[in-house]
C-alpha cells in the first residue's frame, strides 16, 4: 500500500473550521439558486406555450 | 449547515407539485379545446381506390369543388395530384361549418390552409376529411406540404373565403371561384 504524499505546505481544509463553514454555506445556498433558475426556465416555457396556444392556435379556428 | 435530507425531500416534493400542475394545466387547456371547442386532430377512415378515382361517384371531375348538400352541409371535394390540386381554387363561406374531403390518385401529398389550423396528409387510397370554420375572408394559400416530386414547390391552390352573404351557390348547390375555379 502506498501512502499518499502531500506537499508540506498543503492546506488542511478538513480541519479548517472557517473553510468548512464556507463549504456548508455554499451547499445551503447553491440549491436555492438552482431552484430559482429552474423556476424561471419552467415559467418561461409555460408562458411561451400558453401564448402560442391562446394567441395563435385557438384564434386560427376550429378543426376536427 | 448543508441542506438536510428532509429539506431536500421537501424541495423535491414541491417541484413535483409544480411540474404536475404545469402538466395538468396544459392537458386541461387541450381537453377544454377538444371538448368545448371541438378542436381535434382530423381523423377519418375512409377508403377510395386510387386507380378508379376518376370513375368514383364522389371524386369524378364534375363533382369536385364546393357543393352545398341538400341538408345544408357545405362540402369541398378536391383531388391532390402531381403537381396540382383539382380544382386549384375553392370557394368557401366565412363563419359557416365546412367539410373538406381530399384524396390522391398517385403519391402522398399534404395540405394546409395558411393562417388556419387546417392541416392534413393526403394519402392515396384514403379520403382525408377536415371539418373547419374559416373566420378570415380573402384568398388563403393552400400549398402541398409533403414532398411529392420535382414539381412539389409549384403545387399550391387558393381557398377563397367570402362573407356568407356573398356565397351564392347555383341551383345545383355548386359554388366555384369563377374564372379561376
Amino acid at each position: 500500500m502506498v501512502e499518499p504524499s502531500y506537499p508540506a505546505d498543503a492546506h488542511d481544509f478538513a480541519s479548517d473550521a472557517e473553510e468548512l463553514e464556507r463549504i456548508d454555506s455554499a451547499a445551503t445556498e447553491a440549491p436555492k439558486g438552482a431552484v430559482v433558475v429552474s423556476a424561471i426556465a419552467v415559467a418561461a416555457l409555460l408562458v411561451g406555450w400558453l401564448l402560442l396556444y391562446f394567441w395563435i392556435f385557438i384564434p386560427r379556428g376550429t378543426v376536427g | 449547515m448543508a441542506l438536510s435530507e428532509r429539506a431536500i425531500l421537501k424541495s423535491e416534493v414541491r417541484w413535483a407539485i409544480v411540474v404536475g400542475s404545469v402538466v395538468a394545466l396544459i392537458l386541461g387547456a387541450i381537453l377544454f379545446a377538444a371538448i368545448a371547442m371541438h378542436m381535434n386532430p382530423p381523423s377519418n377512415q375512409e377508403y377510395a381506390d386510387p386507380k378508379t378515382l376518376h370513375l368514383s361517384p364522389e371524386f369524378t371531375e364534375a363533382n369536385l369543388g364546393t357543393t352545398v348538400q341538400p341538408n345544408g352541409q357545405i362540402v369541398a371535394r378536391m383531388i391532390a395530384t402531381q403537381f396540382e390540386f383539382v380544382p386549384n381554387c375553392i370557394l368557401l363561406p366565412a363563419d359557416r361549418d365546412v367539410t373538406l374531403r381530399i384524396t390522391s390518385p398517385d403519391v402522398i401529398h399534404g395540405l394546409l390552409i395558411t393562417g388556419t389550423n387546417v392541416n392534413t396528409m393526403v394519402v392515396p387510397g384514403y379520403i382525408s376529411q377536415v371539418h373547419t370554420r374559416l373566420t378570415k375572408t380573402g384568398d388563403l394559400l393552400m400549398p402541398c406540404h409533403e414532398y411529392c416530386g420535382l414539381g412539389h414547390s409549384q403545387m399550391l391552390a387558393t381557398v377563397r373565403v367570402v362573407p356568407p352573404d356573398q356565397f351564392r351557390p347555383d341551383a345545383q348547390g355548386r359554388a366555384a371561384c369563377g374564372n379561376r375555379g
